[in-house]
């Protein structure tokens, strides 16, 4: 008995300079455990995934054949339509490639682009994430974009060996600057991922809409990405404005409600855009370039 | 009696104590207790709710907020000026203690490994992990903003090269103690605006916005490191009209129009010190009590470093009220572009003014001052290097309201008003008028080699003749010319606020700051008054031409012409909008001329336009009046040209008066009607396309 | 296995179930909820595993409820590693079904506030802090409910697995 109470006490002892210990200690450990335990985990979520694929196609292949049939007589017609459009596409290309060199105005949105499924949705009131089938083994990068066809669902926060988590346009950790349809002056607004209330999806908010915006009546309006942050492609959508536009509490500006693009909560696939230079956030955050930063007057 | 048994006595228990020691200290200890007792009650009871008060003060601060400054707009409703979000890159100092800690700690290690250094100066060190520690973030933050770290080319690497030149890129030292010894509550501002006003001229709207747009997105949100909004003054087109907008400074005087409770509630409070705006030169600086708002405040406890922590409560802050001034922006373009076209011979711009007002209400449509400035580049922070520019450039000046010259030939309209009304001559009149005229033993010339014979009033207007001029001022006498000149108002300061337009609590005497106050309209006694001897006949032809000591503004020959246009003698110009004004200038009286002495005054100025010395700014289709003058100023010790021209459109019935000066240099050909003519030209015609505009409807 | 890596037997064992919690919290996307169990898992290893095994086994099973997500790190790791040196001190008060049940409750609910606390802590986005409250209760109480449904057929998976190896059962020990 009395060995147990001695055990006890050095027990308590040693959780006070484990934690001593975890506190004080390098970053590169708290990095390190991270990492080690986020790939112990990954084949399990890679298997499940890949589960989920195979039943899905075992259950393709219980369709009947006339089901199949029209389905790719279906698939065929948006195909040739498709491919008419992708033909008046090469051409704006090409036009737009030839605009930008007489301009010397080189472009500065090449991103290759890596089509991933999701595994897994995790989200509380502090974060809203999806986990995705690609990784540092496929070219995936931190900060990365990641878009559902034209419509943004959030950005690449952390890159593991075959899978990545994606911040969604409604965690609290992710932003971006927009412009607002219907604003001629093309003012940059600040997009914002915000803490969910509860029971409900997350949110994001808008807020730096200039006071004297007037929405247009009588239509949605439509959130894009500027482009000019050097991270996102200009262009995309990053949904709607919510229910009103409002004054903020310091008067200074508006502010918004933003209703993201896609059903963030639905989404099966995306595509990750990685940039073909790494962001001046990514030069940050990797220590191996620290020496690139210190060159750098 | 020994050490010893003074000892042994008081070790006996049974030693008998003397009744009246123990009195002693009973009454030591009962006066004791009763003032710790009587100190506590009063303490706890008495003076506690002044100590609570105390710990409150030292506990608690108050933070201002700062109003956004109304809108002020032109006629049409076209904003001017307004507020834009202004994004600043900010440091919390509390959340980067530990940081700068830890750097003050190897400092400290440094400083005291020198063996030589025996006293070190902790404050100092303290600073410099601050700044040390700020240096690292700020760095990165560049790191982030500055395109060229990311690109791969070198042409991309040169188009964002004008960051470098940013003064931001470093922690400013003695700001940053500053804001350790008075803002300490508040974040300390790395980057100031991030789209960079002060390189404005050099890049576009939208590479602006990349370096907000480039932060937000890349740089980690979560930090000490945060991107905050305010509002700050824009002026959306530049230097337009910059003299009559003004711009803001920096202000710690909190507005007095404010919370009347607040005073007493919080009197006690330690408070943040102020940091807003005020206007500073025209209408931002005489309207300011009405455009700077009502100021908000926000209740924090702070922690013992004297950080801020909590919220406690706020009161929204009031934006300030809108202002509609009497400009329309389109002519006030016009005015612009056309004097900054009127170059000297290395490409400046020649100094110089234009006006263009309502001839009936007397509002100020065009108002033009050069050289200007971009007040868009003083809105964040007034650099004394873009203020030294200024200037160096002389563009402070609202040379429109401020600058003092001679009216030259555009005179001789009051010199032939005069002759007509003393009687000395009428409209009909004819003067045989030769080359020169002698006065004395001095010979005044015509601008005209051979002369212009025979001239009536008419005449004399369309071509400018200067003997005839000489003549009538001869036979009108320096004292009648003058009363002319003063009965038209020449020598009465202008734009007096007027209470019925910007507000009776106006507590500024002129609706732009310091109008000219000394103008001079020569009499015969003059030139004894300022001690230069006699008055002659030389002095009076030249009065009588509009030259010598007599000076005035262009405003004033502006309000001259509308005078005229209308036949009476003075017009209260005001730059202010009011559709529901009516009409009503202060002294004005009817000119004085009989219907065919204003006539030929007119058609005189009508004639100047169609074949006299306006005759190149003629517009087809539209007559209008107009006279020219040439006026002759020295310029360091040598000769140079006043081009003016004055005037009204339409020649009949009357509608808008302009008056357009521009300063020539010594090695610049200026000519009234061919130099400051143009200007007139492009007002009148962009003032007939906005009268045909429905917008104006 | 031998009974030193009984600590990692059982996290294999019990490591199914925190994944099918997981890939479960899913569909509760929307609702910004998840099928907390990682505190219930400690319970069964804690009565039977020696203190250090016990320890390791809540140190690995924090961190991993940690690896994909926002939480300051170790928060979770070193809350479960306090708990599971408490269980282990009174390890003899758990005995019968219905402690280890009520200790599971406790204990999922209290590590779920942990996670939650930490990570609205750390988190910069501002919330009204009712909500967060409201949320926070609701979340410890669908946790409460996780441990009190999953803790019988964990607990038996996890002594099953003890039975395995050989590490000497509950009563044994004391």
């Amino acid at each position: 008995m009395n060995n147990h109470q001695k055990g006890a006490k050095a027990s308590y002892i040693a959780l006070i300079v484990f934690v001593l210990i975890w506190i004080s200690g390098a970053n590169a450990l708290h990095r390190f455990t991270k990492e080690t335990f986020a790939e112990f985990q990954a084949p399990a979520l890679q298997i499940a995934s890949k589960g989920s694929d195979l039943s899905r196609y075992w259950e393709l292949k219980s369709r009947s054949n006339e089901e199949l049939i029209s389905a790719s007589r279906d698939l065929a017609r948006i195909n040739a339509a498709l491919e008419l459009r992708l033909h008046s596409i090469d051409d704006i290309r090409r036009e737009n490639t030839r605009l930008r060199e007489n301009a010397r105005y080189t472009s500065n949105s090449e991103f290759l682009t890596v089509v991933a499924r999701v595994i897994s949705r995790d989200t509380s009131s502090w974060w809203q994430k999806i986990i995705i089938r690609k990784g540092r083994n496929d070219g995936i990068r931190p900060g990365s974009p990641v878009v559902f066809s034209d419509k943004v669902i959030g950005r690449v926060s952390a890159v593991h060996l075959n899978i990545s988590e994606v911040d969604l346009v409604t965690s609290p950790t992710f932003r971006c600057t927009a412009f607002l349809v219907g604003d001629e002056k093309r003012r940059i607004v600040y997009v914002k991922g915000d803490a969910a209330n509860s029971l409900s999806p997350g949110r994001a908010k808008i807020t730096g809409i200039p006071i004297d915006y007037n929405p247009p009546t009588g239509q949605p309006i439509k959130v894009l990405t500027t482009g000019l942050g050097g991270v996102f492609p200009s262009g995309l959508i990053l949904g709607e404005v919510d229910g009103s536009i409002r004054m903020s509490t310091d008067d200074n500006y508006k502010v918004a409600d933003l209703n993201p693009a896609k059903d963030l909560n639905m989404i099966e696939e995306v595509s990750v855009l990685v940039p073909q230079y790494p962001t001046a956030n990514e030069i940050l955050l990797a220590p191996s370039e620290k020496i690139k930063l210190e060159e750098f007057r | 009696m020994s050490p010893d048994d003074s000892l042994n006595k008081i070790s006996v228990p049974s030693a008998p104590i003397t009744p009246w020691r123990m009195y002693v200290i009973f009454t030591v200890f009962a006066v004791g207790f009763i003032y710790i007792f009587c100190g506590l009650f009063y303490r706890q009871l008495i003076q506690s709710q002044d100590l609570i008060d105390q710990a409150n003060s030292q506990s608690e601060v108050i933070v201002w907020r700062p109003p956004a400054r109304g809108k002020i707009m032109d006629r049409n409703g076209r904003t001017l000026v307004e507020n834009r979000v202004r994004w600043s890159v900010k440091a919390n100092l509390l959340s980067l203690e530990g940081e700068i800690d830890k750097e003050y700690r190897t400092l400290v290690k440094a400083e005291k490994d020198k063996e030589d250094n025996l006293k070190i100066n902790y404050e100092n060190l303290h600073q410099q992990a601050r700044v040390n520690v700020l240096n690292r973030w700020l760095k990165k933050i560049w790191f982030v903003i500055d395109e060229s770290n990311q690109k791969k080319s070198p042409s991309d690497k040169k188009k964002v090269k004008f960051l470098a030149n940013s003064p931001e890129r470093e922690v400013n030292a003695s700001a940053l103690a500053k804001h350790m010894r008075e803002t300490r509550i508040l974040k300390f501002t790395l980057i100031s605006d991030l789209t960079f006003p002060e390189l404005r001229n050099q890049i576009s709207d939208e590479e602006a916005d990349r370096s907000i747009a480039r932060f937000i997105e890349q740089f980690p949100v979560d930090g000490p490191i945060t991107i905050e909004s305010d509002m700050i003054r824009s002026y959306p087109f530049g230097s337009l009209a910059c003299h009559t907008l003004g711009y803001v400074k920096d202000s710690n005087q909190l507005p007095p129009n404010f919370d009347a409770n607040f005073e007493i509630s919080f009197k006690k409070l330690s408070k943040s010190k102020y940091t807003g705006k005020v206007g500073a030169e025209g209408v931002e600086q005489t309207y300011d009590y009405a455009l700077k708002g009502i100021s908000g405040w926000e209740r924090w406890t702070k922690t013992s470093a004297g950080y801020k922590r909590e919220l406690l409560e706020s009161y929204p802050s009031q934006t300030g009220s809108e202002s509609m001034l009497s400009l329309d922006v389109n002519i006030q373009q016009a005015a612009e572009k056309a004097l900054g076209s009127i170059k000297d011979s290395v490409g400046n711009p020649l100094p110089g003014a234009a006006i263009m007002m309502d001839v009936n209400s007397g509002e100020i449509l065009a108002i033009v001052s050069q050289p200007n400035y971009n007040p868009n580049r003083l809105a964040s922070k007034v650099t004394s290097k873009y203020y030294d520019e200024i200037q160096e450039q002389g563009g402070w000046m609202n040379r429109a309201t401020q600058g003092l010259y001679a009216p030259g030939s555009t005179f001789k309209i009051i010199t032939a008003i005069a002759g007509m009304r003393s009687g000395k001559i009428d409209y009909d009149d004819i003067l045989e008028c030769g080359p020169v005229l002698r006065v004395g033993n001095h010979d005044f010339p015509e601008h005209e080699p051979y002369g212009f014979g025979q001239v009536d009033v008419e005449k004399m207007l369309a071509i400018s003749c200067n003997v005839w001029n000489y003549r009538v001022g001869l036979m009108v006498g320096p004292d009648l010319l003058a009363q002319e000149a003063r009965r038209f108002g020449l020598d009465q300061t202008l734009l007096k606020t007027n209470p019925a337009v910007s507000g009776s609590e106006n507590p500024n005497a002129y609706e732009l700051p310091s109008p000219a106050r000394r103008m001079i309209i020569p009499d015969s006694n003059y030139k004894e008054r300022i001690g230069q001897g006699n008055w002659t006949g030389g002095d009076t032809v030249i009065t009588a031409i509009g030259q010598g000591f007599i000076l005035t503004t262009p405003l004033h020959m502006a309000c001259f012409a509308s005078s005229l246009a209308r036949g009476e003698t003075r017009t209260t110009p005001t730059i202010f909008h009011d559709p529901t004004r009516i009409p009503y200038h202060q002294d004005s009286r009817p000119i004085g001329l009989n219907r065919n002495q204003l006539n030929a005054i007119r058609e005189g100025m009508i004639r100047c336009v169609t074949e006299g010395t306006a005759r190149s700014i003629q517009i087809p289709g539209f007559q209008f009046a107009a006279k020219t003058g040439t006026a002759e100023y020295y310029k360091s010790g040598q000769k140079a040209h006043l081009a003016w021209i004055i005037g009204y459109a339409p020649a009949k019935n009357p509608q808008v008066a302009f008056a357009v000066l521009v300063e020539g240099q010594l090695d610049t050909n200026t000519w009234g009607g061919l130099t400051a003519g143009p200007v007139a030209q492009a007002m009148i015609k962009e003032w007939l396309n906005s009268k045909n505009s429905p917008s104006d409807e | 296995m031998s009974i030193p890596w009984a600590w990692f037997s059982l996290i294999l064992a019990t490591y199914p179930w925190l994944f099918v919690a997981d890939l479960l919290s899913s569909t509760l996307a929307s609702s910004g909820l998840n099928y907390f169990i990682t505190g219930a898992t400690l319970i069964a290893p804690c009565r039977r595993l020696k203190r250090w095994q016990a320890v390791l086994f809540a140190g690995c099973v924090g961190f991993m409820f940690e690896a994909y997500r926002p939480i300051p790190n170790g928060t979770v790791a070193i809350s479960l590693i306090t708990i599971a040196i408490i269980l282990g001190n009174y390890r003899s008060y758990l005995r019968t079904t219905l402690a280890t049940t009520q200790a599971a409750v406790v204990v999922n609910a209290l590590a779920a506030l942990i996670w939650f606390s930490a990570a609205a802590y750390s988190s910069e986005a501002q919330t009204d802090i009712y909500n967060s409250i409201y949320q926070a209760a609701i979340q410890a109480t669908l946790s409460g409910i996780m441990g009190l449904l999953v803790i019988i057929p964990l607990s038996t998976t996890q002594n099953w697995i003890m039975d395995l190896i050989g590490v000497p059962s509950a009563h044994d020990l004391l």
